[in-house]
């Protein structure tokens, strides 16, 4: 973020001193204002959705469903640690329940726990899932179109849905065929 | 469809009813959360801002959006989306900024803000994951994990842009 900030004001100062060289500190103070202008858009989106979120992390409603994917998970990531495997099923249902802030402490103590016994194979395919963002219920998008005006907010739901399925799923079947070729050059 | 987030919060709100903890408290608690987000949010968002008018008005985004716009439409994807899509592996609020900035100038309802916001929904912050997760730990290779996402994102917004078409 810091070498792209640092280029384009840079870029842009020059442009400006050549175009209009009075636009820049308007430019600058536009952008302020309008930045608070969508903070305050944002915080009623999060307002309504974080207060709901709680509400379910508070009533267990994350760990019950995670306790189910525990078994699977430990086989898919090759790992032996049970408090890594109920750190990824945590993380996983948080993610899918579109908690994306809530998943990130527990991918992170995930790694931790890989980390002591060498997993990097688990390591990279828990980065894979959480970059691709496995997400059922994308609330935040759907607030921010009923928030705008929209006629039918949650309509991007199916799409939406297709289309992180497939960002997930071509991801991971990548990271695997890699794997196993990356492994088949090792053994030689 | 409409349904879908009414019956969500009363399955929720009657979850914690039976589960018998303070529903007031977690929310307002939950609401104070997102306040601190935001607040957290706001230095980040004015130099994303400030950077957007900056290449408005100095004509990079014109230029940008010239430049890419062969390669976008031969892959289906209308140009508008172009600066979305290179935000968005870097900075999450700089492209939940974008976001907001074309469903506004767009609408709602719009092709391009409906592909906008699948397209946003499809992927995380890559880079900031990567920076996240692997900062205490070492790992090798995290190279190629890197460029199988992002390439799976360029695909996933091909698709995004052919569903809306249909959907």
């Amino acid at each position: 973020m810091n070498g792209i900030f640092t280029v384009i004001l840079i870029i842009s100062a020059i442009a400006l001193c050549i175009i209009s060289p009075n636009g820049f500190l308007t430019a600058m103070i536009d952008g302020a204002k309008g930045a608070l202008n969508c903070a305050v858009t944002l915080f009623c989106i999060y307002a309504v959705w974080m207060g709901i979120s709680k509400i379910a992390e508070d009533a267990g409603l994350c760990q019950k469903i995670s306790r189910r994917f525990t078994p699977f998970i430990k086989k898919f990531f090759a790992t032996k640690s049970t408090g890594a495997a109920k750190d990824i099923s945590m993380n996983i249902t948080c993610n899918l329940l579109g908690l994306g802030g809530a998943a990130t402490p527990f991918a992170v103590s995930a790694i931790q726990k890989l980390d002591s016994e060498n997993n990097d194979f688990a390591k990279k395919l828990l980065f894979v899932l959480n970059a691709t963002s496995v997400q059922i219920f994308p609330a935040t998008v759907i607030a921010l179109r009923a928030s705008l005006n929209s006629q039918s907010p949650a309509d991007i739901f199916i799409p939406s849905l297709i289309a992180t399925a497939v960002c997930t799923v071509s991801a991971v079947a990548l990271f695997l065929l890699f794997n196993k070729i990356g492994a088949g050059i090792w053994r030689k | 469809m409409a349904k879908v987030i009414p019956v969500l919060i009363i399955f929720i709100i009657t979850f914690a009813v039976f589960k018998r903890i303070n529903i007031y408290k977690s929310f307002t608690a939950g609401v104070g959360e997102a306040r601190d987000f935001i607040l957290s949010l706001i230095p980040t968002l004015c130099a994303v801002f400030m950077m957007c008018e900056l290449m408005e008005s100095s004509g990079i985004t014109a230029f940008l959006t010239k430049a890419l716009s062969p390669t976008l439409s031969f892959l289906g994807i209308p140009k508008e989306l172009a600066r979305l899509i290179l935000i968005k592996p870097f900075s999450g609020s700089g492209s939940l900024t974008f976001l907001t900035d074309i469903i506004n100038t767009y609408g709602a309802d719009h092709y391009i803000s409906r592909c906008a916001c699948v397209l946003y929904g499809s992927s995380e912050t890559v880079f900031y994951i990567s920076a996240v997760y692997f900062a205490k730990v070492k790992v090798k290779g995290i190279a190629l994990p890197v460029i199988i996402v992002l390439f799976c994102f360029l695909l996933s917004a091909i698709i995004a842009c052919m569903i809306c078409k249909v959907l």
